[in-house]
């Protein structure tokens, strides 16, 4: 019974739409990451730079962002924000939703990484004529940076975990089409699981032998 | 003309009074030595020279702009006035001929074969033309140091201030950073202001010695008559100090 249960779960066709699944998870994970190293890197910069006012107003929503539950903000954008009249579809709501959460968390990693460069790489590049841009696009971030993929990469592994909470506004990305593959039939359940653990493993590994990988480089 | 000129400046940090009524005179191609004890404000001094710290009363001129006035773009000034950090300041993601090339490059816009030509005969200058390619981790204090004195020199500046270039680093390593120091001094064009514990430089080099202590000027004299003579009671006590060394 067991045994013809892992077979028919795995009948081509539920392959097939549990990977369609998976294209999906690594589509919302690869928009909204692109997106939050963006928006993340500005705002950590806002942050770090200290501008009078704007910068602690940037600060404070940005910590209450980074305090809410992921859940929350996706029922936010899906479910309140048409009540405003903004109707979004649900890939676009998940991306939204998840880009505005990352954002917050990858803009502390990028305010701490600006704080541990030295003060004096800031002095050198401006006792020798540098702007501001230019001492940070030049100088700063790139050392910066070094110091902070292994923490942003750690952060990408949340993130390609949290995009299963989308299925809690019924997104079809992958956790939720394994739930609609083991509801046709309680022997699924299992096997379907054991896929999505070992699926969802090998995506993060992948990851974080990346995020190892620069670890050793740049000792 | 001066170069450098302070007029009743006051500098605050905080409660803290560091620049007490400071008023000092520096000509076009002066070479000025800054001495006094540890916490006597000297480093807050030079520092106000190129903006690194603001000052809160007084005018400061240099180079003819007025760095109190919140118009003066500071970044005109920096190209003309180039600094020495006691802790070097070179860039960590740049080879030794990058951060030499960097700033000529945005900032005065020179042509890259230009600038190039320029670096290594700097590299030269400093006895580091082999090390052009090294990253400033494989390099020791005192080449970096070098390194860091061929950057500034590269904008070709009017002035260059050093804050204790040589209070970082090995003793063997200090006689190679203060022979390019005399080099340029020599250079009758150009104003440095100095700050240092190395008495025989200041001795050798200096057309004016400055004594501070306590954030105030207290002795401002010719090079000679400062050491054979020193006017000052607290002068002379850290001149027997530094000497018993």
């Amino acid at each position: 019974m067991v045994t013809l249960g892992i077979l028919s779960a795995f009948s081509g066709d539920n392959i097939n739409y549990l990977l369609g699944g998976l294209v999906i998870t690594v589509g919302v994970s690869v928009i909204s990451v692109i997106i939050s190293l963006i928006v993340g890197s500005i705002i950590g910069i806002i942050q770090f730079e200290e501008i009078p006012y704007f910068s602690s107003f940037v600060g404070t929503i940005n910590n209450i962002i980074r305090n809410l539950p992921l859940l929350l903000i996706i029922f936010f954008v899906y479910f309140a924000l048409p009540r405003i009249g903004i109707h979004l579809p649900i890939f676009l709501a998940t991306v939204i939703a998840m880009s505005t959460f990352e954002s917050a968390m990858l803009a502390e990693i990028v305010r701490g990484g600006l704080a541990s460069i030295d003060i004096g790489q800031f002095e050198g590049a401006r006792a020798n004529g540098l702007n501001n841009m230019e001492t940070m696009w030049y100088i700063i971030l790139p050392q910066a940076y070094k110091k902070m993929i292994p923490p942003i990469i750690s952060q990408l592994i949340s993130l390609v975990k949290d995009t299963s909470l989308a299925s809690g506004i019924v997104l079809a990305e992958m956790t939720y089409r394994g739930q609609i593959v083991y509801a046709q039939n309680s022997t699924y359940i299992v096997p379907v699981l054991v896929m999505l653990t070992v699926v969802y493993f090998l995506l993060n590994y992948g990851l974080s032998l990346i995020a190892k990988w620069f670890d050793k480089k740049l000792a | 003309m001066s170069m450098i000129e302070f007029k009743d400046v006051e500098k605050y940090y905080g409660d803290f009074h560091a620049l007490k009524n400071v008023n000092l005179e520096i000509d076009a191609g002066e070479t000025v030595v800054l001495i006094g004890p540890s916490g006597s404000g000297k480093s807050t001094l030079i520092r106000t020279v190129n903006g690194l710290e603001e000052i809160q009363q007084g005018q400061l001129l240099v180079d003819g702009f007025d760095l109190h006035d919140p118009k003066t773009d500071m970044n005109k000034i920096r190209k003309n006035v180039g600094m020495v950090f006691q802790h070097f300041n070179l860039y960590n993601n740049k080879s030794a001929i990058e951060n030499i090339m960097l700033a000529p490059r945005l900032v005065l816009k020179r042509d890259e074969a230009e600038n190039k030509r320029i670096a290594m005969e700097l590299l030269e200058k400093v006895g580091l033309a082999d090390k052009a390619a090294n990253m400033p981790s494989e390099l020791s204090g005192g080449q970096k140091q070098r390194i860091a004195i061929a950057r500034s020199l590269a904008m070709k500046p009017k002035a260059l201030l050093f804050d204790e270039p040589t209070s970082a680093l090995d003793p063997e390593m200090i006689g190679d950073v203060l022979d390019v120091m005399r080099d340029i001094a020599a250079d009758s064009s150009m104003t440095m202001l100095v700050v240092t514990h190395e008495m025989s430089f200041a001795k050798a080099v200096a057309d004016r010695v400055i004594f501070m202590a306590d954030g105030q000027i207290l002795e401002d004299s010719s090079t000679d008559s400062f050491f054979k003579n020193p006017s000052e009671p607290r002068a002379q006590k850290f001149l027997s100090q530094v000497a018993n060394h």
